[in-house]
């Protein structure tokens, strides 16, 4: 017993300390917000990259369709920083979840779309929402767990309906569309990686180095 | 020019008067200004720059306008002033995020106007930070040498604390005089350690920043710091581990110096001069090679002393008073060294050293009836001793008169005891070689062998001995040959009564015996018993069984002795491996049979 190698000890200590967290608190709301933002963080960046993607061979067609006309415009969020700051958190939560719910069916379109674009970057396209798809369900799921921690005050959720069944029939206005879309989507994801980040700072008081 | 007409010449002399009078430039309406960027440091105001056209070569003023999407209201820029010359500052308030503006900027002079492209911008997706603050750099210590600490701050602008903006860090450093950038990622922390830094050397460190989805800042002003010199850990250790390696080193050359001699003596020992037996260098260098040659000349050279004992073998067999024959051979080439050696111990020193000399002797004692001797010389290539047809000379009637071939026997295993006769074990042989010398052989005179017949003591063997008696009575009984040294196949015919090997050429191939021809290739044949009548029983080989029977029954009818030996011997007529199967009777004191069918018998030295 004495002689416990050094790994055993480890995989010891690890599972000691697990068990305590879970008996105790589950995961710390730190550590779930920190998970939270990173996947936000990993959604923005995943929507900017395909939407590089999907420019590289067409010309911006973000003048043809305004950006107000995005299915969650009708949604009041906060415009500045000041506004955003003075949003308590679980309100801030709520918007997150919103949004990021509002997007589960688009993201399905998207995706039931993506392997048919007439676009020379079809594939790469096609991958990267399938990637989007998952992080939302991911990030989804985190939420969810975070509102458990928060209470119930931060349930709320606005519904922000998406009534469109397909990007259209012939190959410009399909393109169009997913071009739209996928710049709303954009649009959404750094809010909600704003908020999850301004969130993540405000509960980590005690961590004034990571904010 | 033939088309200018009158009409046309007051036109350009008023042109011309007009270019003249005017000033060098025209004036246009502006061209079209460009915005260049927009760019936001906190994510909380953003600017914007234009880049003007031609001005048309008139005053122009620029404005710029913008307009907030879904709404139709243009605004114009609040704030033309705090971000310099052809810009655009706007302030907080003007300042919405997830909103694109739609900007344009107008230029105006006196010819009239124009406005840029429009642009889109979403102040979220412009954020560029201004640069790091507070950069500094300290040198530290630790174990392994002296190492860079580079620590900054954020800018100032910038709020990370409220999670609003988060930023990452990036630094480089490069020495002065170089011109690669090294470049390290700090994250989100505000310090850096730089190790493996040369000494001595000057050192310059560069910070940036970026936000989490912008641009990257830009570098900060460098910072620039000495290394310290320093003698690297690893670097000390290899020096003193020369400088020790060194020092044995000089110790070990010194002492090789001081023993030179000694160590030159045991690298290359001294290779001795050549020693040559009367060999003189004086005389070399006398110059009379008549002389040193004759020095060289050493007296008893080549060895012929020895030569029978080195040599193959010759059955000695010589009948004393105890009847002891000694059959010696031995098989070539091992048994010339051991004979040599054995020679001396366990026979009776009979048939070795100096025997020729020693056969001659006593053969001319003894011979001296008959008055001719040949010695029947040993031959070292095989047993086989080579005898002409000596007996021709003597006889040339008697039909035994024809080349005889002797043949020495294989070695025999002799025990060591001669007196000792002994039926030997089939395995118990005890080799003991004899290097027999050469065996005299007497042809006897028109003895009664004369009108005898070719009698074989072993019907349709190669009989080969050499029989050499040394003693009193030896000397009858030796068998002239030839002092030929060819080595011939003789047979022995038979023994006489008298003890005279008869011996009869081998190679006769005259319609003799077909199994004597068959034999014809037959080298050995062993003796397998001696009679009391000193007769050789040769063992017969296990090739020819058949022959050994019929061939007793075609000589049953001849009275001779071999016929005696035969009926008495009848044994010998079969067919069998009588190697190892030896009769029982036959054998006299003295006479000892050795495994393998050889008759072992020690000469006695009386």
């Amino acid at each position: 017993m004495a002689r416990l190698s050094q790994s055993t000890r480890l995989h010891l200590a690890v599972t000691v300390l697990m068990c305590v967290f879970v008996s105790a608190d589950g995961v710390s709301l730190n550590d779930l917000l920190e998970r939270a933002s990173q996947l936000s963080d990993k959604l923005h960046s995943l929507s900017t990259s395909l939407t590089n993607d999907l420019d590289s061979h067409f010309p911006p067609m973000g003048k043809i369709m305004r950006p107000s006309m995005c299915h969650t415009s009708s949604l009041q969020i906060p415009n500045d920083k000041d506004q955003t700051l003075r949003v308590p958190e679980n309100e801030l939560l709520s918007l997150a979840r919103s949004l990021l719910l509002a997007w589960s069916d688009p993201l399905a379109l998207l995706s039931s779309e993506a392997t048919t674009l007439p676009h020379p970057e079809r594939n790469t396209i096609n991958s990267k929402t399938r990637e989007l798809q998952d992080h939302t369900n991911s990030l989804g799921a985190g939420l969810e767990r975070l509102v458990h921690k928060m209470g119930p005050s931060s349930e709320a959720l606005s519904s922000l309906p998406f009534h469109n069944n397909d990007l259209g029939q012939d190959r410009i206005s399909r393109l169009v569309n997913f071009h739209f879309l996928l710049s709303c989507f954009r649009r959404d994801s750094h809010k909600i990686d704003s908020f999850l980040k301004v969130l993540r700072c405000r509960a980590a008081k005690m961590r004034p180095e990571m904010c | 020019m033939m088309w200018i007409d009158s009409g046309t010449m007051p036109l350009l002399t008023l042109s011309v008067f007009f270019l003249l009078l005017s000033p060098a430039t025209s004036t246009s309406a502006p061209g079209r200004p460009r915005v260049t960027s927009c760019r936001s440091p906190e994510k909380e105001t953003f600017t914007c720059w234009w880049e003007p056209g031609d001005d048309g070569g008139l005053p122009t003023t620029y404005a710029l306008y913008y307009c907030l999407e879904g709404s139709e209201t243009v605004y114009e820029c609040p704030d033309y002033k705090t971000a310099g010359k052809n810009s655009c500052f706007f302030s907080k308030n003007d300042t919405s995020l997830w909103i694109n503006y739609n900007i344009s900027v107008v230029a105006t002079n006196a010819e009239g106007k124009s406005v840029s492209e429009p642009v889109e911008v979403d102040v979220v997706y412009i954020v560029q930070p201004k640069t790091p603050e507070s950069v500094m750099v300290s040198v530290l210590e630790d174990d392994h040498g002296p190492y860079l600490r580079v620590s900054w701050d954020k800018p100032r602008s910038a709020d990370t604390r409220s999670g609003w903006i988060t930023l990452v860090y990036q630094l480089r450093v490069k020495q002065v005089k170089e011109e690669n950038w090294e470049e390290y990622d700090a994250g989100m922390q505000k310090y850096y350690n730089v190790f493996s830094l040369h000494s001595g050397k000057e050192y310059m460190v560069q910070v940036r920043c970026k936000p989490d989805h912008g641009f990257w800042s830009e570098w900060t002003t460098p910072a620039y710091i000495q290394m310290p010199d320093f003698i690297p850990r690893e670097r000390s250790m290899w020096i003193m581990v020369a400088v020790f390696s060194a020092f044995i080193l000089l110790i070990f050359a010194w002492t090789m110096n001081v023993k030179r001699s000694s160590v030159k003596h045991y690298l290359l020992p001294p290779i001795p001069g050549p020693k040559i037996r009367g060999f003189d260098q004086q005389l070399l260098k006398s110059g009379k090679s008549e002389e040193v040659f004759n020095a060289l000349v050493i007296q008893g050279f080549p060895p012929t002393t020895n030569y029978e004992d080195l040599l193959v073998e010759y059955l000695e067999v010589y009948d004393d008073v105890k009847q002891e024959l000694v059959l010696n051979g031995k098989n070539l080439p091992e048994g010339l060294l051991k004979s040599k050696t054995m020679s001396s111990d366990n026979d009776s020193g009979r048939g070795s050293c100096d025997s020729r000399t020693l056969l001659m002797e006593k053969c001319a004692e003894g011979v001296e009836e008959s008055g001719m001797e040949q010695e029947l010389s040993q031959f070292g290539e095989s047993s086989w001793a080579s005898s002409d047809s000596g007996e021709d000379r003597e006889n040339p009637a008697s039909p035994r008169q024809e080349d005889r071939k002797v043949q020495t026997w294989p070695p025999v295993f002799s025990s060591p005891q001669p007196h000792h006769f002994q039926q030997q074990q089939p395995g118990g042989t005890r080799a003991s070689y004899h290097s027999v010398p050469e065996i005299s052989c007497r042809s006897p005179p028109g003895h009664s062998s004369g009108g005898q017949q070719n009698r074989f003591s072993k019907p349709g063997f190669y009989q080969y001995t050499q029989m050499h008696s040394m003693d009193s009575i030896e000397h009858k009984h030796v068998a002239q040959v030839p002092q030929s040294q060819s080595a011939e196949y003789v047979e022995v015919q038979t023994v006489d009564p008298e003890n005279i090997l008869l011996l009869r050429p081998l190679a006769n191939a005259e319609g003799h015996d077909p199994e004597l021809s068959d034999f014809a290739g037959e080298d050995y044949s062993k003796v397998r018993d001696v009679t009391s009548d000193n007769i050789l029983l040769l063992q017969r080989d296990l090739s020819g069984p058949q022959y050994v029977r019929d061939y007793c029954q075609d000589q049953s009818g001849q009275v001779d002795p071999c016929f005696m030996q035969l009926q008495q011997v009848e044994q010998t007529c079969k067919p069998t491996n009588v190697h190892l199967h030896l009769p029982s009777l036959m054998l006299q004191d003295g006479m000892r049979l050795a495994g393998n069918g050889y008759v072992d018998s020690t000469i006695m030295m009386s």
